[in-house]
């Protein structure tokens, strides 16, 4: 190049400051010079910058010390040559100009550079093709160095291309400088000769392909023309294997960091170390692997139990007598009415003067459904219907001989269930009658005497009846000793309690009224008053006012223990009841209380409970308060005698059956000799006995109709039955389990029970919470050790 | 209501609960999943009935009523059953139809979860999202004035050192010996017992750390927590990763002892620890159901008997002699070869222990565990109401040792409460620059290694009762065998990776690459005129 113009950095003997060699520079270019040659002393910036080259080029040429940033910001059409080396941030924001530097270049080159090229003779610096773009508008960048690159080469590089030849670098065993190409997201670097560690994460390694090749070849022409150095391409160009490149990945390929699994380090290292199963695979005694969060089979947190028959009814639990209630409806669901019927004579033989009239129905007090402010089922309806049944065939004779002293419902009641166990019964009675109290003192009123007749019936051609006559002497009863295996004292309690208080002698003992009023002799006061508000009072109130009293006034201590169906049916008569009301004494005006008052009456009624007559028992067996003292199993402190009933303890007719039941059960062991004579009665107790009571809150009272209302009969009863713990076999579970993991099996006889698929039940308990009758429940598997 | 219809005074309805259910009736397929999942079976399915009041238009016919079943998810509220709100109904329920919702006022259950005059007692942490180090900024930005470096470009070698670092003059004066000294990553996973954790929760932390150290370079320790170590890890080249712990209880000692001589390295460091930030004075306790017999193995005890920690080691009477004891035996036992430390709970007395220690040529670091530390079980008063915040008891300590001269020398390792939030680094950043040289950190890798579903609201903290939905603190196979360890040890990689970039970020503005800016407290600023006074930080707003 021949200059028209040569601007020089001193004048003067003083350096030019690079504002004004600029300032000249820009100057010669307006005054139509186009080959310019520049005497440089370190000016910054020399060749950027020179806007109208792009139409018609400018041929720059630099002697002298270039200062840092030669052809910043360079247009195209700009072409600048440098003839020594170049300082820093050569090309910086390159924007077109060719910049040829035929020595070495220090850090920084092409910084930014987005067009134009940098020709390099040498070595360039650190930092050198960072941070270069690729405008897709106009051609990309190249560097081409002849030599080597410093560390830290193309940073965050994101387009066009960089050669490095390699020649004569100053650190030929690594001619891309350390650790290269981080953040480097697009162009690449054509390279020549060994390299160290570069951004794996960001840049790829591989051979040129053809078309690189091809441009390599052609273009190191050019750039060793430029330098002078046209001897050196065959030298550069011999072995096409020498070359590589290094090519930014795309972001797609950059997610996946070339990391080592961890199943292989688990594998390979962690195992490898430890042994085999790890950590603790010497002292784990079991699989570890991962399962599922909703787990089936062993691994289930919960298991579903089908627990039918396994809680007692509040019903049954409550009935002193034990019938099986749930069981008598779940029959009648079924349609065995009949056999519904009879079962209830294998526990009490007055099923519908008892559980139809007489009882308070404890069952029906505890119903389940009164949780849920249902009616209760009505046992009443069923205990009348029991009148039809029929008597069970007693067991093959066993020859054993049992006296049963007492007629009334506890000896009935033992006689009864002896009997049908094979056993021979004799039973002897003060009276003409058996039957007890229910013949004998409970008023008409309550029951119709044919119900009682019918029952009694049944009882007689059971059982062989003796009546004495007169009380029973301690003579015949040590010959009762003598001649039966058993004797039971079921005497009741027939000798009124008096209070000790003045005037008690004006009294009318309630039992001895009752009587009375049975047999239609008793005599009535206008004005009554009880003393005693319980059962026998309210019975005695409804009795005063069949018979004509104009008033009655029932006083008690304490709330009266009376059940509220007595004490409706003495209220409705027109009784009034007074608590807590203190007896002072009784005077012809009436009863004086503590407090002053006097209840005005011609008639006091006494009815604070009554006394067993005892005369007869032996020194042998103990008495207590007046009460025959026995054991668990009814065993008085005499060997083979027992005591049932209100002569042991006052109490309810069903709670008399009861024992019974319960005493018959313990002498049948005792003369079988099954089970050995344990006074704590263990042994002699049904398994139901022994089941809890089913927890209210598994019995699902949703499934019935809410509205209040009376059963009318036996099958509506039957269907409103909550059956609880009882397992109705309605399909609810097998229909509802989201798995499918339920079926009903069936069995012979009507057996048939539901059970669970462990594969594939996951453990919800949606069967316990659907299930009407809380038969299922859902319970913590067996531990895993 | 009862089931017999009556009211008791801790008769809760689903509004008094901590927890609620939501239950969308359109969306469920009553396919049990979420009744099934429920660690606590707070929720059932249950029948209900729906009655509908059917009038015809005109009244043209008698009115009736058409009583109907549905069945459905109803939420239990008795107090044993209450809701945790852990969520798992939520995220295994195919249809997004149930999710636990906070109670929109204070719940009524906590008048009443002293049932039989016990105490509330959980696992989890202290329920307050409160959070000082959370508040701190980093105002030192240095790009201009110091030698800024790029956290993405520059290579970082973020390192801190455990053990005691003696001037050369007393170096030079102790006959030869030189204190032992390691160089390791700055970031600890605190101690977390075998037993306190899973099996699978345990090993997948240990794989995680190991594969740090091996594959990335990064020296990251863990503590054994106080429950002894498994015999193949004290016997593996892995045991170098890891700070064994003694503790009141002393559990799995005989077998540490037995397998000294057996040992390829020696631990990191030995930790012994006092205190326990999350239940300050109080000890620990390992519920009979969680020893099993691997846990029995471990911890050199019989099966299936609750272990005690004690609040106080059985033979200590001083400070004195505490660090003349524990730090000395302990020593002895790796013939001087590692560093041992105490740890105690951050308290208004920690500068005693320090001064203490500072005399001690033997005591290799203290670590201070704040208030806002986790915990497997504790009482609830101790978790929320006992403890002090770890910021200022680090600042004092460090402040402290400035005064002496001796900053540079007593490593403090802080702890509780970092990253409670999700803020891991930033708070790490935060105690280093108040003076910490390390810190520890538990409850936040369960949160992120593990899937903890537990919160600073009361969410879940179920860790005590061996129930954790997530397997993660549980010892029934059934729940454990949820987490799979690999998985667990490529979430503590990602945590460790994740947070060492953003360490970085910090870090770089201040041009440091290397060198930890512990105690660097002008790049700590806060909007807090009284925190800032209280810490000798600067008062930005």
């Amino acid at each position: 190049m021949v200059p028209t113009i040569v601007i020089d950095g001193m004048e003067n003997g003083l350096r030019v400051s690079s504002r004004v060699l600029d300032e000249r520079i820009q100057k010669a270019v307006s005054d139509g010079h186009r080959r310019i040659e520049v005497i440089a002393y370190g000016q910054h910036g020399l060749g950027g910058r020179i806007w109208t080259s792009a139409n018609d080029p400018v041929e720059l040429r630099i002697v002298g010390s270039s200062g840092q940033r030669v052809g910043a910001m360079g247009l195209p059409g700009t072409r600048i040559d440098v003839e020594g080396a170049a300082s820093d941030d050569l090309g910086w924001l390159n924007a077109g100009a060719c910049i040829t530097v035929k020595g070495h270049a220090t850090n920084g080159v092409g910084n930014a550079m987005a067009q134009g090229k940098i020709y390099v003779g040498g070595d360039i610096g650190g930092r050198g093709m960072t941070m270069t773009k690729h405008n897709p508008r106009l051609d990309p960048p190249e560097l081409w160095v002849l030599g080597g690159a410093g560390d830290f080469f193309a940073e965050f590089m994101a387009g066009g291309t960089a050669v490095i030849c390699g020649y004569d670098a100053a650190h030929g065993d690594n001619v891309l400088g350390y650790r290269p190409c981080v953040g480097m997201v697009g162009g690449k670097i054509l390279f020549r000769g060994p390299i160290g560690a570069f951004s794996e994460r960001d840049a790829a390694l591989r051979a040129l392909d053809d078309t690189e090749w091809a441009w390599l070849t052609e273009g190191l022409k050019d750039f060793l023309g430029r330098l002078g150095r046209t001897e050196l391409l065959k030298g550069l160009t011999s072995d096409r294997n020498a070359w590589r490149v290094l090519a930014a990945r795309h972001s797609y390929e950059k997610g996946a960091a070339p990391r080592r699994t961890m199943k292989d380090f688990r594998e390979q290292s962690w195992d490898a170390e430890l042994g085999k199963g790890g950590l603790i695979g010497d002292i784990a005694f079991s699989d570890r692997s991962p399962v599922p969060v909703l787990a089936t089979g062993n691994m289930r947190r919960f298991i579903p139990v089908w627990e039918n028959e396994k809680y007692l009814p509040p019903c049954q639990a409550n009935c002193p007598t034990g019938i099986p209630v749930r069981k008598r409806w779940d029959l009648i669901r079924r349609g065995k009415i009949q056999e519904a019927v009879d079962l209830a004579l294998l526990y009490t033989p007055f099923p519908a003067t008892v559980c139809g009239y007489l009882c308070p129905n404890l069952c029906m007090q505890n119903c389940t459904r009164h949780k849920a402010d249902l009616e209760a089922v009505d046992t009443r309806i069923l205990g009348k219907a029991s009148l039809n049944a029929k008597a069970p065939t007693p067991l093959p004779d066993t020859g054993k001989r049992i006296a049963v002293i007492g007629a009334g419902p506890s000896g009935l009641s033992v006689a009864w269930q002896l009997r049908l166990k094979g056993h021979r019964v004799e039973i002897f009675d003060s009276r003409m009658r058996p039957g007890g109290k229910i013949t004998g003192t409970i008023p008409r009123s309550r029951i119709p005497e044919e119900v009682i007749e019918h029952e009694i019936k049944r009882i007689e051609e059971m059982l062989a009846f003796h009546a004495l006559n007169h009380p029973l002497t301690k003579d015949e009863f040590g010959d009762f000793r003598h001649q039966f295996d058993i004797v039971v004292i079921a005497v009741g309690a027939q000798k009124p309690r008096i209070i000790p208080i003045p005037g008690s002698e004006r009294v009318v003992p309630a039992l001895t009224f009752l009587k009375e009023s049975r047999l239609d002799r008793a005599k009535v006061g206008r004005r009554v008053v009880i003393i005693g508000a319980g059962n026998v009072g309210c019975d005695a109130a409804t009795e005063a006012f069949r018979l004509g009293a104009e008033s009655v006034v029932l006083i008690d201590v304490q709330k009266p223990s009376s059940s509220e169906r007595e004490q409706q049916n003495a209220k409705d008569a027109g009784a009034v009841f007074l608590w807590p009301r203190f007896t002072k004494a009784i005077t012809a005006d009436g009863v004086e209380l503590r407090d002053g008052e006097t209840l005005g009456a011609d008639m006091v009624i006494m009815a604070v409970g009554d006394l067993p007559e005892l005369d007869f028992l032996p020194e042998d067996i103990k008495t207590e308060r007046g009460f025959i003292v026995v054991d668990d199993t009814f065993r008085t402190t005499a060997p083979n005698v027992y005591a049932v009933g209100d002569s042991v303890r006052l109490g309810l007719l069903t709670e008399a059956i009861g024992a019974g039941r319960k005493a018959a059960r313990a002498i049948d062991n005792l003369l079988r000799g099954e089970v050995p004579p344990d006074p704590k009665g263990r042994g002699n107790v049904q398994t139901e006995e022994r089941l809890f009571v089913i927890p209210p809150g598994r019995v699902k009272l949703e499934y019935y109709d809410p509205r209040p209302r009376h059963f009318e009969d036996i099958a509506s009863c039957a269907a409103n039955c909550a059956s609880c713990g009882g397992c109705r076999d309605c399909g609810m579970c097998e229909t509802a389990c989201p798995q499918g993991a339920i079926s009903r099996k069936e069995g012979e006889e009507g057996f048939f029970e539901y059970t669970v698929n462990g594969e594939l039940c996951i453990g919800c308990g949606t069967c316990a919470g659907v299930c009407p009758t809380g038969v299922w429940n859902l319970v913590p598997n067996e531990p895993l050790k | 209501m009862e089931p017999d219809g009556q009211l008791r005074p801790s008769s809760l309805g689903v509004k008094d609960l901590p927890w609620q259910i939501l239950w969308d009736k359109q969306k469920c397929t009553l396919c049990g999943r979420c009744t099934a999942v429920c660690p606590v079976q707070a929720i059932e399915i249950a029948v209900h009935r729906r009655r509908v009041l059917q009038a015809p238009l005109g009244l043209t016919e008698k009115p009736s009523n058409v009583y109907r079943v549905y069945h459905g998810v109803r939420q239990k509220t008795d107090v044993e059953h209450a809701c945790t709100g852990c969520g798992m109904c939520a995220l295994v329920c195919p249809n997004g139809a149930i999710m636990p919702v906070r109670n929109d006022e204070p719940d009524k259950l906590r008048f009443h979860i002293n049932q039989g005059g016990i105490p509330r007692r959980r696992g989890g942490r202290r329920n307050s999202r409160e959070s000082i180090l959370d508040a701190m900024k980093f105002v030192r930005i240095s790009m201009l004035t110091d030698p800024a470096l790029d956290a993405g470009r520059h290579e970082f070698e973020l390192r801190t050192l455990i053990g005691r670092v003696l001037p050369p003059e007393e170096a030079i004066a102790e006959h030869g010996w030189q204190p032992p000294v390691r160089e390791i990553y700055p970031l600890i996973i605190a101690g977390m017992s075998f037993g306190a954790l899973s099996p699978t929760m345990w090993e997948g932390l240990q794989m995680g750390v190991a594969y740090l150290n091996e594959e990335l370079g990064m020296p990251v320790r863990i503590g054994t927590g106080e429950g002894g170590c498994p015999p193949r890890l004290l016997r593996s080249r892995f045991l170098k990763y890891v700070i064994l712990q003694v503790a009141s209880g002393y559990f799995g000692w005989d077998e540490i002892i037995h397998a000294l001589p057996e040992m390829k390295e020696d631990p990191c460091a030995i930790e012994i620890k006092y205190g326990q930030g999350a239940k300050p004075g109080d000890g620990g306790l390992l519920m009979w159901y969680k020893v099993n017999r691997m846990i029995a193995a471990i911890r050199g005890v019989p099966q299936g008997v609750s272990l005690p920690s004690p609040p106080t080691h059985q033979t200590m009477y001083s400070i004195e002699e505490s660090v003349a004891k524990m730090i000395q035996s302990m020593s002895m036992a790796w013939g001087f070869r590692v560093p041992v430390y105490p740890k105690i709970s951050a308290t208004s007395t920690s500068l005693a222990v320090l001064n203490n220690l500072a005399r001690n040529p033997y005591a290799a670091a203290l670590a201070l565990d704040g208030e806002d530390g986790g915990t497997g079980a504790a009482y609830n008063i101790s978790l929320d109401h006992m403890g002090h915040p770890i910021a200022s008891n680090v600042r004092d300590a460090y402040l402290n040792l400035v005064k002496i001269g001796k900053q540079n020398e007593i490593p403090l390792i802080a702890a509780g409460g970092v990253g409670k939030n999700g803020n891991l680094a930033a708070n790490a950043a935060a105690l280093i620059m108040l003076g910490a040289s390390a810190v520890q950190v538990g409850k936040s890798i369960l949160q992120a290694a593990g899937g903890c579903v537990g919160s600073e609201t009361d969410r879940c903290n179920l860790c005590n009762t061996g129930l954790c939905p997530k397997g993660i603190t549980s010892q029934d196979p059934r729940l454990y065998r949820r987490l799979d360890p690999e998985k667990v040890a490529e979430r503590l990689v990602d945590v460790v990776v994740s947070f060492d970039t953003e360490l970085k970020k910090i870090v770089a503005p201040l041009g440091r690459s290397t060198s930890l800016p512990i105690g660097m407290s002008d790049a700590l600023g806060i909007a807090d005129a009284s925190a800032a006074q209280r810490l000798s930080i600067r008062y930005v707003v």
